[in-house]
């Protein structure tokens, strides 16, 4: 039995090697196809790397912003600085709450916002998170938190990707890795956001649904709330505009709106402000620059009016 | 609880340590345990039909008592029919109730009768076809006076619910299994190790064969109507994959983990798809249930022995009696019914007991003959799956028909073609390996004995490795629990 025991540990370390080893060589050396189960884009749609390189040398800002790539591609931190307001954008592809909370997790203390405005949006609470989560465990340094939030959605590609990760990080691969500003007709601009060339949205007819919230994002999203009011951090949801036709196919929008609502200040911009699907949108979910300043200006009238703390600096 | 999931990797080390560690004196003790964590292991799914299995535990330890108690003839028979009655009364009503209520409606309004009943929305207890048979075989051998009944009570509840195979099988003679809960179970290094190498395997196969082939099968079974014929055969062929990987996988893990604690299940899988016959194939297709109805049935009706027609009869009864215990749908008893067909003409011509050793044995490739026998039987076997995974005999006629059309030439065309190439690929390594561990109890048991301990652990890490590449993202459930 002792031997049985001390053969099977010394397996599982020689496992893990090897493992960790083989996957470094699978990633680089065999075809596509035969890596389903690892997604490891470093500096891949939505400019997370650069995001992700530019927060460590930031601090002290009075806006922090949260949520998918409707807020990446939704709050122009430039628009916000001209206004004196300075801003950082953490914004990710599908980002759910339980990457929100990990980001938070890692640079709630150095950002030190003075307000969150968190982009919420039902479907990415009805999302397991896979893809989110694949950006950011590609794309920054890996801790404890990293493993917590792999547990919990449980899957394959994430767990295969964070192994890669741990790896890469330990041995300083891709350490020379860096991202341009601008790729195709995207740019990253300082501060997280990513401004797109003007483009419009040919509107299409989409399939109703219900809006369903999945229960462990909800948990994170309780737990988001909870760490930033303990900081006595001023919090806001913000359900930022989507073209009409996308949002008017969730039957239960209200419903969304009463569960907001109900943990701090929400202001749903899709009832506040009338915008054209074909003028102020490039695609299904994002606005396009003109809508973002629609958009962004109504916002700061709104913080204005309400007298956030950001304006008392 | 799943063998492919987190909770049983969890499970399987506590019992495990708790086993050898904590209970290793007591024999009852260890027994003790292990009813308590097969409950755990089942109560995991539903906690409710527990109810069924220690009530069907309670029955049949008290039937057997009595008896070897009874001499009396009727009053053996009485308490013979009473363990039949209880337990394919559960089976009956929780698997075929609707089925028998469906079928007797829809007769008597083909002749014009009307008659209102509802339907009952049934969940069907998961391996309860498993379960009862494998405490019917106790009764029944104890009355054919076989066996003797057991006194210790832990011990028979730890036979009939024993958890690596309470869901899903081998179907365990009380003649095999019963005695071993009687005696102390040492620890054997050897056989764990084993153990560990089967269920390293039977995952294998479950993960990364049958889960991926589902897929593809699942999508091109459930959109048949709109694919061509040359697409169906490939959705037939990944079926064939898939429920040879899920079932013999799950065998080959229930073993596996019984090896861990110490005991020996039946084999229920030889390779069959290297089969040369489908006389062949049903000596090594879920055995332990073949065996069961050969010898609770198909030899109590009279075997082989007799006319020509009694042994046609009795060939059809078993066959279609194993197709019914699949489930309650015509799909299955056809299925039984086709197989029937293929091995009536066999038996008939006494070519049934034609190909007793395994395939090409001691040669590393099969002649020209035994692989166009083996070819011309996974062909045949297809075919009959093609039945037992439609949805109904409509859509398996009309998934046929379009096989046997001329779109049967045309390009096969299904979303993701080029993803199911690598699972193809990976078909063809599995059925590699299968082909050289084939005289093997399972694939991999003898590959790597005289290596040594990094080469061969480099293997085991390889087939780790390949199940983490290629799992797909949502765990599914063993098809075999549903029977």
């Amino acid at each position: 039995m002792k031997n049985f025991i001390s053969n099977t540990v010394l397996f599982l370390l020689f496992l893990s090697i090897f493992y960790s080893t083989f996957l470094i060589i699978w990633v680089h050396y065999a075809p596509s196809r035969f890596k389903p189960n690892i997604i490891y884009n470093m500096g891949s749609y939505g400019f997370m790397y650069s995001r992700l390189s530019e927060i460590k040398n930031y601090e002290n800002t009075n806006i922090l912003f949260l949520g998918s790539s409707h807020a990446y591609r939704g709050f122009d931190t430039r628009i916000f600085l001209d206004k004196g307001l300075k801003s950082f954008n953490l914004g990710s592809s599908s980002q759910t709450p339980l990457q929100t909370k990990v980001l938070l997790k890692r640079y709630l203390e150095r950002l030190n916002p003075k307000l969150v405005i968190y982009e919420v949006y039902p479907e990415t609470f009805t999302i397991d998170g896979v893809e989110s989560s694949l950006d950011i465990i590609a794309n920054d340094k890996n801790d404890l938190h990293s493993i917590e939030m792999a547990l919990k959605i449980n899957n394959i590609k994430i767990y295969n990707t964070l192994i890669y990760c741990f790896t890469r990080d330990l041995l300083g691969l891709d350490n020379s890795f860096s991202v341009p500003k601008i790729i195709g007709n995207e740019k990253y601009i300082s501060g997280g956001y990513v401004e797109k060339e003007l483009s419009f949205y040919k509107a299409s007819e989409f399939e109703k649904k219900e809006i369903s919230l999945r229960d462990y994002q909800l948990v994170s999203f309780l737990e988001i709330v909870k760490m930033i009011k303990n900081k006595n951090i001023e919090l806001i949801f913000v359900y930022a505009p989507i073209p009409k036709v996308n949002y008017q196919r969730y039957s239960n929008n209200h419903y969304f709106d009463s569960v907001m609502s109900t943990y701090s200040k929400f202001y749903n911009f899709n009832e506040i402000i009338d915008l054209n699907d074909s003028l102020h949108f490039f695609d299904s979910h994002h606005l396009n620059q003109n809508g973002v300043k629609i958009f962004n200006n109504k916002l700061i009238e709104l913080l204005d009016i309400n007298k956030s703390r950001t304006n008392n600096k | 609880m799943l063998f492919n999931s987190i909770d049983f990797a969890i499970f399987l080390p506590i019992v495990f340590i708790l086993y050898w560690f904590l209970t290793n004196k007591n024999l009852k003790l260890q027994n003790l345990l292990i009813v308590a964590s097969s409950y755990i292991f089942y109560g995991w799914w539903d906690w409710r039909f527990l109810s069924l299995i220690i009530f069907s535990t309670i029955v049949d330890y008290l039937v057997g008592i009595g008896l070897a108690k009874q001499e009396n003839k009727s009053k053996r028979k009485i308490l013979l029919w009473t363990s039949i009655l209880v337990n394919l009364g559960f089976l009956g009503f929780f698997k075929y109730y609707n089925f028998f209520l469906d079928n007797f409606i829809t007769t008597f309004s083909f002749f014009g009768a009307e008659i209102n009943a509802n339907s009952l929305n049934i969940i069907l207890p998961v391996g309860i076809s498993f379960y009862t048979f494998q405490t019917l075989s106790y009764s029944i051998d104890i009355y054919k006076q076989k066996l003797e009944p057991t006194k210790d009570f832990i011990a028979f509840a730890a036979f009939v619910s024993f958890f690596p195979q309470l869901v899903a099988g081998p179907i365990e003679r009380a003649t095999n299994l019963l005695p071993q809960f009687y005696k102390k179970r040492h620890f054997d290094y050897s056989n764990s190790v084993d153990g560990m190498r089967q269920i390293l395997w039977g995952l294998f196969k479950k993960i990364v064969i049958a889960d991926n082939c589902a897929v593809y099968a699942n999508q091109i079974f459930n959109n048949s109507e709109y694919l061509n014929g040359s697409t169906l055969v490939i959705g037939a062929i990944f079926f064939t994959f898939q429920i040879y990987g899920d079932f013999s996988g799950y065998t080959d893990i229930a073993i596996g983990v019984s090896r861990l604690f110490g005991f020996d299940l039946t084999q229920n899988f030889k390779f069959p798809y290297f089969s040369r016959d489908i006389a062949e194939f049903w000596r090594r297709w879920h055995i332990s249930l073949s065996t069961w109805f050969r010898d609770y049935l198909y030899i109590p009706l009279g075997g082989s022995r007799g006319s020509t027609w009694m042994k046609v009869r009795n060939t059809f009864i078993i066959f279609i009696v194993s197709g019914f215990w699949h489930g309650a749908n015509w799909t299955f008893i056809f299925w039984g019914i086709l197989n029937a067909i293929y091995f009536i003409p066999l038996l008939l011509t006494k070519k049934n007991r034609n190909n007793l050793e395994t395939v090409a044995q001691g040669k590393l490739i099969p002649s020209f003959k035994e692989f166009s026998f083996m070819l011309l039987t996974f062909g045949l076997t297809m075919f009959a799956w093609i039945f037992f995974r439609s949805e109904n005999i409509g859509h398996a006629i009309s998934y046929i028909s379009e096989i046997l059309s001329l779109s049967l030439f045309e390009i096969p065309k299904f979303t993701g073609k080029s993803s199911a190439l690598t699972i193809i690929f990976l078909i063809g390594c599995f059925l590699f390996v299968e082909w050289q561990g084939r005289e093997g109890r399972y694939a991999i048991s003898d590959i790597g004995q005289k290596w040594n301990r990094t080469l061969r652990w480099i293997f085991y890490s390889l087939i780790i490795f390949a199940i983490g590449m290629f799992m797909p993202s949502v765990e599914s459930p063993f098809i075999y629990f549903q029977f």
